[in-house]
């Protein structure tokens, strides 16, 4: 289980984030929501080690973390843009890690994983010859190898389109699921975050503005923020495809 | 930080204490020496330096003969631009003259001024051909011709890299505007050009007024600051401190035509995005732009032709058979070739540690988590080091190190150049490191590299041309430069500029030329062999 404790961040005497509470439990998929320059990435990077926190404390499985760096918390990250290495081929960027752990990871594990992203046919390609897609699969499987204890995604949706986006997503319920991973990720659009994860994490103006099951965010949103940057989004979403599915319904009767 | 950094850290550190020793602590000495006169310490030699009726008539021999150079410069390279970007003309004859403009940054500046003696001169190759000297060039013509050649390829890069990037559709606009010729070539090139123009006057302003080489062959009785600075300081009776104070005065131009440059970069207009349009048949355009640049480019070879000429027949003018004995000569004889081998072999040393120093510190303002203020220190030295010229450090360099166990050595003539010439490969080296992905470092730790493994795997491998151009920048510049070697090269640590610089004083311009002419063969084939390596490289990312 993952635990922050009156966590609080700044930059430079500006106040990101303050007393932020939050218990993520084993195998959890976490979205973390919220409105551009809120903090969420500095929330995943506060996780992850990259940056320290002002006060408070970060403890997984009843180990304090606050003070660990970043490399021995055993956490993983998915860059938003990937930060594959372009010199190495995908399948050396897949087994980078193994090189300075070979015990990580078995070869079979790795061909497993290799196969659950659908990348045995390009194992050979340079990255630059990748599709956005396929690079955000080599990304995962490279942070997949290393067998991370928490798996964070910052917006690994936001650069890619349509079909593709909801196969990723699948993948990654797939992941989690399988191998009981807990997983946060970061997204700033609702529809993904409600439809992604077991919960739901609304960051607004510092701190937490709810944190539940997508359910109970719907149906009892704590305040107004909620209400209106959130739900309202949803609802106009939801209103718009009614709106194009009524038309094609109705001229579908006319046709008759 | 819970990353520690420690490395970068470490390099830092590094980086900063050899620009102490060598930049910092000499300089001061510099000024401190200035200060120093007979009398004790005061003010006595800037005012003996400065009413000295030589030192005023030299700073504004100087001061003209600098600024009708940059002038001229700059003009013809806008010339020879605008025929490259404003014109049909054929693709080939543009990429030749892409590359001839660019051939005499391969050769010391001293070289051009023995290349016009034997053009010029009365017995001069070009004064044969026309039969008649075409003007006097010593003094005034000579230094102009001199400064002109040695800037213009200068000029012509700057300017060819702004115009690269003018969005040539405002032509069109401009045009269905209803502008006149004259106002749309204002509108839509001049105008964006403007300061560009300008930095490349002060830029080659700041070359002409601080280069030795050019004045010590053809300067004749027309002194000049620099010639003012070397007799002060080794001439027949050398004055270390008033030559302090000249030297403060050759920095005082430098250091304003630097933060004229840092200024007139905010001029530089910025286009969104680059248009290609096809451009206006107009063959009387193209007709005199093809003469114009041309005429430009075979005056400058004109000159060079002697550097092949003079060396390959018996006994110029009198017996023109052709003749390798001078080559053979110079081959043969072991305190001229040794020099050229030796020098090799510490041009190498010269680029190899260039590298290391610009890529430590380009590392550690580009790539690390330190603090903004300390990054700052490493961009501040290298606009100092861009301000301060070569004879200066040079003299410097004098001052802190004579007596020491450095006096003499290879070692303190790598480390003035690599300090010398940090400025722009620097820049080079942080532009392209802030380009690369910010999160490899920490992607790669996460898979368990130290910081170090990353650097050789990652990052380093995506460098590789960067890298070269750093290597190849160093090299050719530690080759051709002369100002401020000339103040710390010993007999036992000759390189071949200062070769040069003895053998004319002894006449001997065979051996002169035929030393050029490995300067610029050598430097061909380096720059030959690591454009095509990047070349290849790019190709295949592509
Ligand atoms: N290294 C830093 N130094 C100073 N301020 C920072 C730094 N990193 C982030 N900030 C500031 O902290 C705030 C939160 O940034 P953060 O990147 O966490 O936002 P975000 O929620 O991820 O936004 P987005 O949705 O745009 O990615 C922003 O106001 C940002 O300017
Ligand atoms: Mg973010």
């Amino acid at each position: 289980m993952l635990e922050l404790k009156h966590v609080k961040k700044s930059y430079d005497n500006v106040t990101i984030l303050e007393d932020i509470n939050l218990q993520i439990k084993d195998g959890e998929i976490v979205s973390i929501l919220g409105p551009s320059g809120c903090g969420k990435t500095t929330l995943l990077n506060l996780v992850l080690g990259l940056t320290p926190a002002d006060s408070g404390q970060i403890i997984f499985d009843g180990k304090d973390m606050t003070n660990v760096p970043m490399e021995e918390r055993g956490f993983n990250i998915v860059f938003q843009d990937y930060a594959l290495f372009p010199n190495l081929n995908v399948y050396k960027n897949i087994t980078y890690g193994l090189k300075n752990k070979p015990e990580i990871s078995t070869k079979e594990e790795v061909d497993e994983f290799i196969e659950l992203l659908g990348l045995k046919e390009h194992l050979n390609k340079k990255i630059e010859q990748l599709s956005g897609g396929q690079k955000q699969r080599v990304a995962l499987a490279r942070t997949m190898v290393m067998k991370p204890k928490i798996l964070l995604l910052d917006e690994p949706l936001s650069a890619l389109d349509g079909v593709i986006k909801e196969s990723i997503k699948q993948k990654i319920k797939e992941i989690a699921r399988d191998f009981h991973l807990t997983t946060i990720i970061v997204t700033h659009d609702p529809e993904e975050a409600l439809t992604l994860s077991d919960k739901v994490l609304i960051v607004n103006k510092g701190g937490i503005s709810q944190y539940g099951a997508p359910q109970e965010i719907i149906t009892a949103p704590q305040n107004n923020f909620l209400k209106e940057f959130i739900l309202n989004q949803l609802e106009i979403k939801r209103n718009n495809i009614f709106a194009l599915f009524q038309q094609d319904i109705t001229r579908k009767v006319q046709a008759v | 930080m819970i990353r520690k950094e420690r490395e970068i850290k470490v390099i830092y550190v590094l980086v900063l204490a050899i620009f102490a020793v060598f930049l910092a602590v000499p300089i001061v000495r510099l000024l401190m020496e200035s200060f120093i006169g007979e009398a004790g310490a005061g003010i006595e030699n800037y005012v003996n330096v400065l009413t000295g009726k030589g030192f005023m008539k030299a700073l504004g021999n100087s001061v003209t003969v600098s600024v009708s150079s940059a002038l001229i410069s700059t003009l013809l390279a806008f010339f020879m631009t605008y025929s490259i970007q404003y014109t049909n003309l054929n693709k080939k004859f543009k990429t030749v003259i892409q590359t001839l403009a660019v051939l005499p940054m391969l050769l010391p500046t001293i070289t051009y001024g023995f290349a016009i003696i034997y053009s010029f001169g009365k017995q001069g190759l070009l004064t044969k051909l026309f039969g008649t000297q075409l003007f006097e060039i010593y003094g005034f013509n000579g230094l102009m011709f001199g400064y002109v050649i040695y800037t213009l390829p200068i000029s012509f890069m700057l300017i060819l890299n702004t115009m690269g990037f003018i969005d040539k559709k405002f032509m069109v606009v401009s045009r269905v505007m209803g502008d006149s010729p004259v106002q749309t070539f204002w509108q839509t090139i001049i105008r964006p050009l403007l300061g560009t123009l300008a930095a490349s006057f002060v830029q080659c302003f700041f070359l002409c007024f601080t280069d030795y080489g050019i004045p010590a062959s053809v300067g004749g009785e027309y002194d000049v600051v620099a010639t003012v600075l070397y007799n002060e300081m080794l001439g027949s009776i050398p004055n270390f401190n008033r030559g302090a104070v000249v030297a403060m005065m050759m920095l005082i131009p430098s250091v304003i035509s630097i933060a004229l440059l840092k200024y007139l970069e905010r001029y530089n207009m910025r286009y969104n995005r680059i248009s290609q349009i096809e451009l206006k048949k107009n063959p009387v355009r193209d007709g005199v732009c093809a003469v114009g640049s041309s005429l430009i480019l075979l005056s400058v070879l004109a000159i060079f032709a002697v550097i092949f000429v003079v060396p390959l027949v018996q006994e110029w003018p009198y017996q023109v058979n052709f003749t390798l004995e001078h080559v053979q000569a110079v081959l043969n004889d072991q305190s001229l070739f040794g020099v050229y081998q030796n020098s090799i072999f510490f041009f190498f040393c010269t680029a190899l540690i260039g590298l290391l120093v610009t890529y430590g510190a380009a590392l550690a303002t580009a790539r690390s988590g330190l603090n903004g203020k300390l990054k700052g220190v490493i961009d501040a030295i290298a606009l100092v080091t861009n301000t301060i010229p070569g004879m200066v450090i040079g003299i410097a360099f004098m001052f802190i190190f004579s007596g020491t166990a450095l006096q003499n050595t290879f070692f303190l003539i790598i480390l003035c150049n690599v300090v010398h010439f940090f400025s722009t490969p620097y820049l080079m080296m942080r532009n392209s490191l802030s380009k690369l992905n910010s999160s490899w470092e920490t992607t790669a730790s996460l898979m368990g590299d130290t910081w170090i493994k990353t650097i050789v795997r990652i990052v380093t491998p995506n460098m590789t041309s960067t890298l070269l151009e750093v290597f190849s920048y160093y090299f050719v510049n530690a080759m051709v430069t002369v100002s401020a070697v000339i103040f710390i090269a010993g007999a036992r640590t000759m390189v071949i500029t200062t070769k040069i610089k003895e053998l004319q004083y002894y006449t001997k311009f065979n051996e002169v030329f035929v030393l050029s002419l490995f300067i610029l063969g050598t430097n061909l084939i380096v720059k030959g062999i690591l454009g095509y390596v990047i070349k290849r490289k790019e190709k295949k990312e592509n």
